[in-house]
């Protein structure tokens, strides 16, 4: 359980004016909207575990999204659920989702977010919520940022997020996680309270959080994936798919999933993601992805953890296989320079010199020993080998 | 001659000195650990945050400020000795140039309400927050006090050396009818469109409605001329492209109807391309733009 303090501080982030933002007010009513016609033929439909929402299996992240018509523009591709929160740009987030759907509340499903703190102040939070989303209810409301089993079955969550239920705040409720989800979700799955769980999943995790996507969708809890795209994968296009659609599609392609809600920040990234609805996928195309996922595999760290602490000589790494990722992956050496400038890790890498093998076993089939060199290699290159110890 | 490169030399020096001297502040070193007003104390922190780890101290927010080049951070938080729930929660970013600290405060700010610190400030009942130099700094408080959210602005401001300037870019939107605090910097999808990539917004005032002008940077002028072709493919495909464009704005320039946001008309100027989107009335959004493109010179 998190402690009071915890709670505080968590509450403060949240904190936010509940005054209108104009500067980046959207331009929207009165203009007609462009849909084309047959535009909402290919829609994919699945069901929120037990709340029963059908919700469009391509739904959108909005977080990160800045420009009305980029809401707009998939509202008119026929999106129907929208994940945004409390403290995204300070309820700014809120305030444009609740101008874009305003007079179409009944065509969208809303999700947002409350923090922990005391019930005055959460209740506060989705006063300020109802307030900006421009609606007397949420559809789904989550707790936000799990990190421990135990937050999961937190009776404080329970008694506050019921009584948000009961008094009509809210719909559904449901939590999220952004790290240890097979363990949040198997826990989840023991009680009959969350309705939904919004949980990073992507190509690059395991299959014990596949497993435990299953155990909590048979609970009924309604399975939305974020963090669908993972990064890491900007190589050009797969016949005709792109990586992000790609990466995209395979998270659906688990019907333990209900909707995906990749975060989109422009009109030709929400597009490139609906069309994943309107593509069919061939027992190759399938192989294709296993290829592409088999190429990631073994070049990016997924960060699982499972390696941590087993270098005797106390390399880092697992910075050193990201920055790798940065070099290799996201082809950015200017990452690599901004990243790790400065980093301990650059100078530790020499210790690796010590040993005749590595004995960092990745459970994911990375050579740990091959990337500690195509490390060094590339420190060298960006004149970056200064850092390293002598 | 001698007398301009004296001049030149000096510029470059005051460059080079302002630059050092914010390149040598360290984040954690401008959170004040023991000279902080009377009646204070320091209960938690100072704790230091990087790329890896923004995400354990601000969620999914850490997303923001990492598309903004963020590079590190610290936080702390102050306790008032009289009243212990009265408490002061500061963040300070360090966003690794002027123009990323500038993009974060101006997707913080809701609204104008300036608090006299740092180059451009926000203040409410609760929240003070502010940009100066690569710096962003956010204090937010449990009791509302916007007089004591001004005094730790202003003490914070204070620590962060050297002179600083806001963005250039800034100083090319033409003041008249610009709604005040509006200027916003996105460091991807001008405009939510992944052709236009990086550059400023600002809203102008016509009657009761309001419209925008808005800058993409490119980096060269082909650049420019591409995204003003994408542009023009998308506005054939989903809205409309019209005639009339005044010759003055260039051979580049194109004039038509984006289906999200109304009018619009841009044009090319190196490698920006400019131009005003949302207006009614044409004559007033071409005269607003001739001078946007006078004032970059």
């Amino acid at each position: 359980m998190l402690s009071e303090k915890m709670e505080r501080r968590k509450f403060l982030k949240t904190m936010s004016s509940t005054l209108l933002g104009a500067a980046a007010a959207p331009l929207l009513s009165g203009l007609p909207s462009f849909a084309k016609a047959g535009e909402t033929s290919s829609l994919e439909y699945r069901t929120l575990g037990k709340t029963g929402l059908k919700v469009t299996t391509v739904s959108m992240g909005v977080m990160n999204c800045s420009d009305p018509a980029v809401l707009q523009r998939a509202f008119d591709l026929g999106i129907n659920f929208y994940d945004t929160a409390d403290c995204y740009m300070r309820g700014h987030n809120e305030e444009m989702v609740g101008k874009v759907f305003e007079g179409k509340r009944d065509k969208v499903h809303i999700q947002t977010k409350v923090h922990p703190g005391d019930e005055k102040k959460m209740r506060a939070s989705v006063e300020r919520s109802l307030r900006r989303l421009r609606t007397d209810y949420i559809d789904v409301l989550v707790w936000h940022g799990h990190r421990h089993p135990e937050e999961v079955s937190d009776p404080g969550l329970f008694e506050f997020m019921g009584k948000m239920k009961k008094e009509g705040k809210t719909r559904f409720i449901g939590f999220s996680a952004h790290s240890n989800m097979a363990s949040l979700l198997t826990e989840a799955a023991k009680s009959t309270f969350h309705d939904v769980a919004l949980v990073s999943y992507n190509f690059t995790h395991s299959k014990g959080l596949k497993e435990a996507v299953a155990l909590a969708a048979k609970a009924g809890i309604g399975i939305v994936a974020m963090k669908t795209q993972a990064g890491g994968y900007k190589k050009g296009k797969m016949e005709g798919i792109t990586p992000h659609q790609a990466a995209l599609k395979y998270v659906l392609t688990d019907q333990n999933v209900a909707a995906a809600v990749p975060g989109v920040v422009s009109i030709e990234e929400i597009e490139e993601c609906a069309a994943v609805m309107k593509s069919s996928f061939s027992r190759g195309n399938l192989e294709q992805l296993k290829k592409y996922r088999a190429f990631l595999d073994g070049r990016i760290c997924t960060m699982c953890g499972g390696c941590t602490g087993e270098c005797p000589n106390g390399v880092a790494y697992g910075d050193l296989l990201r920055l790798v990722m940065y070099h290799d992956g996201y082809q950015n050496d200017r990452l690599v320079k901004e990243a790790f400038g400065d980093s301990p890790a650059v100078a530790q890498i020499e210790r690796c010199s010590e040993c005749l093998s590595c004995s960092v076993m990745c459970r994911r089939g990375i050579d740990i020993r091959g990337k500690m060199e195509l490390a060094r290699s590339i420190l060298r290159d960006l004149n970056m080998t200064g850092s390293i110890a002598g | 001659m001698k007398k301009g490169l004296i001049i030149l030399s000096i510029s470059i020096l005051l460059f080079v000195l302002r630059d050092s001297s914010f390149g040598a502040t360290t984040v954690g070193s401008l959170l004040p650990l023991k000279d902080f007003p009377k009646g204070w104390t320091l209960i938690e922190g100072p704790k230091n945050f990087n790329k890896k780890t923004l995400f354990n101290h601000i969620n999914g927010q850490a997303e923001l400020f990492l598309k903004y080049g963020y590079q590190k951070s610290a936080f702390a938080i102050y306790q008032n000795k009289k009243n212990t729930e009265n408490q002061i929660d500061l963040d300070i970013y360090d966003m690794g140039n002027v123009l990323q600290a500038f993009g974060v405060f101006s997707r913080f700010r809701t609204e104008d309400r300036p608090g006299g610190f740092g180059l451009d400030s926000y203040l409410d009942e609760r929240s003070a927050f502010f940009y100066q130099g690569k710096f962003f700094v956010l204090i937010q408080t449990t009791e509302p006090n916007p007089d004591l959210l001004k005094q730790w602005a202003t003490m914070i401001s204070k620590r962060i050396p050297g002179p600083s300037s806001p963005p250039m870019e800034i100083r090319y939107f033409p003041p008249d009818h610009l709604k005040a605090g509006s200027i916003q910097y996105y460091s991807e999808s001008l405009l939510g469109h992944h052709f236009l990539k990086r550059g400023f917004q600002g809203a102008y005032l016509s009657g009761s409605k309001e419209f925008q002008l808005f800058l993409a940077i490119f980096g060269n002028s082909q650049e420019a001329v591409k995204a003003i072709g994408a542009y023009k493919d998308y506005l054939s495909s989903r809205g409309k492209v019209s005639t009339g464009v005044p010759r003055a704005f260039g051979p580049n320039a194109f004039k038509g109807e984006d289906p999200y946001k109304g009018k619009i008309i841009g044009l090319q100027k190196g490698a920006y391309l400019l131009g005003a989107v949302g207006f009614e009335r044409e004559k007033e959004a071409e005269e607003l733009l001739a001078e946007f493109v006078k004032n970059m010179k």
